[in-house]
């Protein structure tokens, strides 16, 4: 292996330390939410500080290697894709640490049927499966299980529009939730957005693999 | 007219005269070596090249004199090859840039001006007379060789100068010593150029009547020499011999076009030896 | 330890090196870069002394090498030159065979033991990653070799001697893309055991091999500083405008 592409392992070593990172922020916001678990909440307050970090590491990695490797072709597309990976996966961190901020400003627990009735579980089950396989197609240059990250954002936008009405359902019948209920709302528009992420992880992974640009398109 | 058109017409002409010129040049060589091919042909048999002459020179052969030619030719390049490397070496290598190492090398290219005859008259003073050497082949090899010593001594000079700087200081960076830089690179690296001007001299010397005419040369001595000390016959001034005083000029006309074919034949051939061994050495050093 | 302190040098009357300070990092690569004239190669040569060589040359100030100035009085050059290799701009193996090139620095210092030659040579051909190409030929001509073949059978020759120091100058720039990327493998590789110096016009080069940058400009020394450092933020505008290729 050439000095070159040991650069580029290590490039790939750091990224995938973000996305280990950023992934078990989102876990542990979902593990907060359902116990009111202030700790946990205030750990990621924590942690959010070492993806920053990350975050800048990594940006200016891919500064030096363009400066003194001037990467082209796949090379450059990688480093390219990285930078926009990078800085996705950052706000994928934001969101977490948002969650955490509801959990910590929150009087009362989450109430279960809220969480079942809103299917904030199986949102965050679904963007948590997201940043998995956009990992895994990371890791393993693997476009096709990038594209199934797509498919799964279905599932997130329709849960985004039924929201307003069953929030407005779940307050007619217990008029008392209401912080609760506007506090999973903004959580359930926040995960949404965590599929946007994720999607435009993919797009990128795509883009650096395969040289095709599929931004604002939808042919796959 | 078009301008191209002037430009095609001048370049066809111009190139026609170089043509013309370089036919006329060839055909004047080979008219001269055909000339003596089918005049001396007819008498080049094994008996004239390695019999003695007889009856005057207008019978027999003329082995001593191509003996005397060749050992003329051995001793001469003895002599000058060693001395004309190492001053060529000094004075490329060692001599500092001043006046006196302006005043070598002029006086080296006046050396390379001076008539053959001069060399001779030399030679017969220093070597036969003051050094009482007598006529000789050393007497004559040392005249011969002083007379070949310019043009090798500036063929070395020329050839060192051609190796570029990077081999030297490449030498010189592996700690390497100037004697050790020049004697293990550079000169190996400089040899084809300096058996160029090794082969020139060959043939200059191997023709060269007037040094050896006082200093070695025999009128007639039908037998080989037994010691560097002896005189011998030599073929360029047997041929003058031949073809202006002989005891039957009539006779031995024939002989004469014999020892020229033979002489140009020997010069051939040490020619091409030598062209050999430069061409092995520029193998080995040549890049690719 | 390789420093030049307030080191001037003159070609008669022309001021090359204007008071250059500099201390090299030991078994890593350093670039010295700039413009044509700028005197990176000369200062590179100050380190074997070969500017020794050229006549009228006037050196001031000290440089350095293992804790000892190598411009005192009572140096043995032989010996300097012996622990700082040097490999030169165009390939130039000297016409011998393989195995004699290499050989070559050992036989001038006066080893004649064949068995300690014989590992050495194979030892330095192995170093730069030519033995399994010529292993097979070592009586061969050095000039059967490709040009970069023979470039890096002329690093192995400046290796055989054992030196601690490499300077190269501009060591790949009569090679192509393929053999210049194999030498600045090597030159990756051979950080770990060596101090590199090495001069290049191919800023790009500079940027890939080395771990400290070194720009010079009209004899000075401009910017000395670790080579992401010069590549990405540079202190000073002279040498912003020759990494960006706005010079002038």
């Amino acid at each position: 292996m050439t000095h070159l592409e040991e650069e580029l392992k290590e490039l790939k070593q750091q990224v995938t330390k973000m996305f280990v990172l950023v992934h078990s922020q989102l876990e542990k916001s979902y593990l907060s939410l359902q116990n009111l678990d202030k700790d946990i909440a205030h750990e990621i307050l924590m942690t959010e500080k070492r993806v920053n970090a990350l975050e800048l590491k990594i940006d200016l990695d891919c500064e030096n290697y363009l400066a003194l490797y001037n990467p082209v072709a796949v090379d450059l597309r990688y480093v390219l894709a990285v930078l926009k990976i990078n800085s996705n996966l950052e706000r994928i961190g934001d969101i977490a640490e948002g969650i955490a901020r509801f959990v910590i400003d929150s009087s009362t627990t989450f109430s279960n049927e809220l969480i079942m009735h809103t299917h904030t579980n199986q949102m965050f089950d679904v963007s948590l499966k997201m940043i998995q396989d956009a990992e895994d197609a990371f890791i393993n240059e693997d476009t096709s299980l990038a594209r199934i990250v797509f498919k799964q954002d279905v599932i997130l936008d329709n849960i985004n529009i039924n929201a307003n009405n069953n929030i407005i359902n779940f307050i007619k019948n217990n008029p008392d939730d209401l912080e609760q209920c506007l506090h999973i709302l903004s959580t359930i528009r926040k995960l949404e957005r965590v599929g946007d992420q994720a999607k435009n992880i993919a797009e990128e992974i795509i883009f650096y693999i395969e040289a095709k640009v599929i931004k604002h398109s939808r042919k796959l | 007219m078009n301008h191209s058109i002037i430009k095609k017409i001048t370049q066809a002409i111009a190139f026609n005269i170089f043509r013309i010129m370089s036919v006329i040049l060839v055909a004047i060589l080979f008219s001269i070596l055909a000339f003596i091919v089918y005049r001396g042909a007819s008498y080049i048999t094994w008996d004239f090249i390695t019999k003695m002459p007889e009856e005057g020179m207008t019978k027999g052969g003329i082995f001593p004199a191509i003996v005397g030619t060749l050992s003329l030719v051995a001793g001469s390049m003895i002599v000058a090859f060693p001395l004309g490397v190492c001053s060529g070496i000094y004075i490329n290598e060692y001599a500092p840039e001043n006046g006196f190492k302006r005043f070598i090398k002029l006086m080296t290219n006046n050396l390379a001006g001076v008539p053959s005859i001069v060399f001779g008259l030399f030679g017969m003073s220093l070597f036969v007379n003051t050094l009482k050497f007598g006529d000789s082949i050393i007497a004559g090899s040392l005249t011969l060789g002083l007379l070949a010593l310019p043009v090798i001594i500036r063929v070395t000079e020329e050839a060192l100068k051609s190796i570029d700087k990077t081999y030297r200081e490449a030498s010189y960076a592996l700690g390497a010593t100037k004697l050790q830089t020049i004697v293990k690179v550079v000169l190996p690296m400089s040899m084809p150029n300096i058996l160029t001007g090794l082969i020139l001299s060959i043939g200059r010397v191997s023709g060269e009547t007037a040094p050896i005419l006082f200093t070695v040369a025999a009128y007639f001595l039908p037998k080989l020499p037994t010691s560097i000390f002896d005189q011998v016959m030599a073929l360029p001034y047997h041929l003058y011999v031949l073809s202006t005083s002989g005891t039957n000029m009539e006779e031995s006309r024939g002989m004469a076009y014999g020892t020229a074919l033979v002489l140009i034949i020997i010069v051939l051939i040490l020619n091409l030896i030598a062209n050999i061994i430069r061409h092995f050495l520029m193998k080995k050093i040549k890049h690719k | 330890m390789i420093e030049a302190k307030n080191l001037n040098l003159y070609y008669g009357a022309f001021h090359a090196l204007k008071d250059i300070n500099l201390k090299v990092a030991e078994k890593s690569v350093t670039a010295l870069i700039g413009p044509s004239g700028c005197g990176k190669s000369t200062f590179l040569r100050t380190f074997n002394r070969m500017n020794d060589l050229i006549p009228g040359v006037k050196i001031e100030g000290d440089i350095i090498v293992d804790d000892e100035n190598i411009y005192q009085k009572g140096i043995d050059v032989d010996r300097l030159r012996k622990r700082v290799g040097m490999v030169f701009q165009k390939p130039n193996p000297f016409a011998k065979s393989i195995f004699e090139n290499v050989a070559y620095g050992m036989r001038v210092n006066g080893i004649s033991n064949e068995k300690v030659i014989k590992e050495a040579v194979e030892q330095s051909l192995k170093q730069s990653a030519l033995w399994d190409e010529v292993k097979d030929s070592l009586k061969k001509s050095a000039y059967a070799l490709s040009g970069g073949q023979q470039q890096r059978l002329c690093i192995a020759r400046a290796l055989a001697v054992e030196p601690t120091i490499l300077l190269m100058d501009e060591p790949a720039s009569a090679l192509d893309p393929i053999s210049t990327a194999k030498i600045e493998e090597l030159i990756h590789e051979l950080k770990k055991k060596y101090t590199i110096l090495i001069v290049t016009h191919n800023m790009q080069q500079a940027a890939r091999v080395s771990d400290f940058t070194a720009f010079f400009y009209m004899g000075s020394l401009i910017e000395y500083d670790l080579t992401k450092t010069i590549f990405t933020n540079p202190a000073k505008q002279q040498t912003q405008n020759y990494v960006t290729g706005r010079f002038g």
